[in-house]
């Protein structure tokens, strides 16, 4: 589909919990400068297949991820994988905004703390201030860095998520529905937000707003039943979808 | 697809206003005014139960720390005790003048001022009181000195007109003389146990109870809070830590009493294997033993109400920590732990208060002997405080009554102190969310 290689990649990738399968046999390509969207309705799979990326998973009791996903072409389920290495180069962004409760300066400082990114104190406060910059919240919260992270807005908080994220410098950013408990006015911050972070990081955000897919996204899945029913240019797949499945939900049949 | 529903044409529309409905609303409001009343008398009594316990103990236990002294005039120059006044500078002097029959001089001279009786008049250790004078001042033995010596139980309770008519006339006559005074006993938080009830003292027991608490805590609180930790975070859910959750639970069931046999067989307890006799591995009647006893009886307690506080920790958190690359043990000890120390610390306050008022066990590990000095380590001989409660509450003299009375309120005071320690440091971990 396209000529560089891709950043992260799924072969076959199936999710089970227990002896339920929740994605079947899954296979795309992430690439680098994109923003690529997963849409489908509730219970498609699109958020445990996003979970697969960055082996959260793993978390799960009873989870089980078969196939293959890499990251620049290696396995990241693979034995040799350092699962806290691995989170680390790809962030992950959670549907409600789940924040430290300490201060807002800790929040985005812990992970470069225990990443040890940081060789000084002044050296850890360029580095909150960048992330917080990029995620356009440092002008609202420049003077009160020592306010708890859980005092901000909904809006406020999930921007100091993505912060948080961004400040370990990832490679990849997944997004699972980072809008979803936002009002209208947060909720464009977050995606203009996105389009600024666009070609920094690959980005991938699963949203059931299709609208919101159409705005943010270059690429879009469209999963249903957890497989994979099309896949392809945001552009072509609003205007011109292929399938018939995908042409029924995005005009609204079902969902 | 949203068909409207079918008109309901058989149903007569509902009357808010009708008699039946107001009856109903009226029952609602009845129910809702009687559950308010039975909470309310459920807090009144309790409320009431608890005053009527402080007012007792108050009311009976505060004379445990009042003593009455009487005035004896002892003149020295007459007795000419036989001391070398050298020796009374020196750690020796105690060994000399109860060497030069102080005592008996003490009892002489209650005998002759006080009369008939005079040397009941006095406690058994009022002749201490004495040599703690001379010691002072060795000038003393010169001279003929008046000092406040502690009445005996006999005649405290004849100054209450609780005594035996020559008691009482004796009473009578001391109180009209001027010779007695009362005062706060500070001997009372500085001895330890006696068999006379005016010199008993309850600082033996309290730190028997001091160092027996720190060695329940410290096993207790970092095996409990460890146990939580791995059972929640890192063992896998299968039958054996089914197993394990449900003995637990159980064990935090079991009566005091078998932790005490438990605690008498294992570290009491002697074995013979091929000839070599081992054991016991933990010294009688010490804190150290009482303390690990104590310890695996509230261990059940801790791990239960640390599990609850881990599990109730949002998931999100432990995802957000995940998410940027924390490894488990990090998630563990900079986001779990302390967001569940709060409920973490008020399970440890429940078992350390169990522990400390718990005397059953303790009695079966030998920590019920009578104990004169304090005990100077974790090794040595000791009681706590419910014990010497105990003991005393069993003793035949009258004037043990007060004193364990005023035990019970050294006992609720150490419990308050300890438990708002603990509440001070749970609100100091306490997070806004």
């Amino acid at each position: 589909m396209t000529e560089q290689t891709p950043k992260m990649s799924a072969r076959d990738v199936s999710v089970f919990y227990g002896d339920k399968q929740a994605v079947k046999n899954v296979s795309i390509d992430i690439d680098m400068d994109k923003v690529t969207a997963f849409i489908g309705p509730s219970g498609c799979g699109k958020s445990t297949f996003l979970r697969s990326f960055n082996r959260m998973n793993d978390t799960v009791a009873g989870a089980r991820v078969e196939g293959l996903v890499t990251l620049d072409g290696e396995d990241i389920y693979a034995p040799s994988m350092d699962v806290v290495q691995l989170r680390a180069r790809v962030g992950m962004v959670f549907q409600k905004p789940n924040p430290f409760p300490k201060s807002i300066f800790e929040n985005v400082a812990y992970g470069p703390r225990i990443h040890g990114l940081a060789a000084s104190r002044s050296e850890l406060e360029g580095i909150v201030e960048s992330a917080l910059r990029r995620a356009g919240l440092w002008d609202e919260v420049k003077d009160r860095l020592s306010d708890s992270g859980t005092a901000l807005s909904g809006g406020q908080q999930q921007r100091l998520c993505i912060a948080r994220a961004i400040a370990v410098d990832p490679e990849v950013i997944l997004m699972d529905e980072p809008a979803s408990a936002l009002d209208p006015i947060a909720t464009a911050k977050i995606e203009e937000l996105i389009g600024e972070l666009r070609g920094r990081y690959a980005i991938v955000i699963v949203t059931h707003n299709m609208q919101q897919a159409a705005r943010v996204s270059q690429r879009t899945a469209f999963f249903h039943l957890g497989t994979l029913v099309e896949y392809g240019e945001t552009d072509a797949m609003f205007t011109a979808p292929r399938m018939e499945r995908t042409k029924d939900y995005i005009t609204g049949r079902y969902g | 697809m949203n068909s409207p529903l079918p008109a309901q044409a058989d149903r007569t529309p509902t009357d808010w206003n009708a008699p039946a409905m107001q009856k109903r609303i009226a029952r609602r409001y009845a129910a809702e005014r009687r559950f308010k009343l039975f909470g309310l008398a459920a807090v009144v009594l309790s409320a009431a139960f608890l005053a009527f316990l402080l007012a007792t103990m108050v009311s009976q236990g505060w004379r445990g720390f009042v003593r009455t002294d009487v005035a004896l005039t002892i003149d020295f120059k007459a007795a000419a005790l036989p001391v070398d006044r050298a020796v009374l500078r020196t750690p020796g002097a105690d060994l000399a003048l109860a060497g030069a029959e102080l005592e008996n001089t003490v009892k002489g001279a209650a005998a002759t001022q006080f009369g008939v009786g005079g040397e009941d008049a006095i406690s058994e250790y009022a002749w201490l009181k004495v040599r703690e004078a001379i010691k002072q001042d060795p000038t003393n033995l010169d001279r003929a000195v008046r000092i406040p010596v502690p009445a005996s139980t006999r005649l405290d309770q004849a100054l209450r007109g609780d005594g035996t008519a020559e008691a009482q006339a004796l009473a009578e006559r001391l109180k009209a003389a001027g010779l007695v005074s009362t005062g706060f006993n500070a001997d009372f938080l500085r001895m330890s146990d006696s068999t006379d009830p005016v010199a008993v003292g309850i600082w033996g027991a309290l730190k028997g109870s001091l160092l027996t608490m720190a060695i329940t805590f410290l096993i207790a609180f970092p095996v409990g809070v460890l146990s939580a930790i791995y059972l929640e975070e890192y063992a896998p859910r299968n039958r054996w830590t089914d197993l394990i959750e449900v003995s637990i639970n159980n064990l935090a069931a079991v009566p005091s009493i078998i932790f005490g046999l438990l605690g008498l067989a294992v570290f009491l307890g002697t074995w013979e294997v091929m000839g070599v006799r081992f054991g016991p591995i933990l010294p009688r009647s010490a804190a150290l033993v009482g303390g690990v006893t104590l310890a695996l009886m509230i261990m059940p307690v801790i791990v239960i109400a640390s599990r609850n506080a881990i599990k109730a920790v949002p998931p999100s958190i432990r995802d957000a920590a995940l998410g940027i690359g924390a490894s488990p043990v990090q998630v563990v000890f900079h986001h779990v732990l302390p967001l569940a120390m709060p409920g973490i610390l008020t399970g440890t306050i429940i078992g350390m208060a169990r522990a400390l008022g718990e005397t059953a066990p303790l009695l079966l590990i030998g920590m019920r002997a009578f104990i004169v000095q304090p005990p100077g380590g974790f090794t040595d001989p000791a009681t706590v405080l419910p014990v010497q409660i105990f003991l005393w509450s069993d003793e035949v003299s009258r004037g043990f009554v007060e004193k364990t009375s005023a035990a019970i309120l050294v006992l609720l005071a150490f419990l308050l102190a300890m438990n708002s320690l603990a509440i001070y440091l749970r609100n100091r971990f306490e997070t806004r969310w």
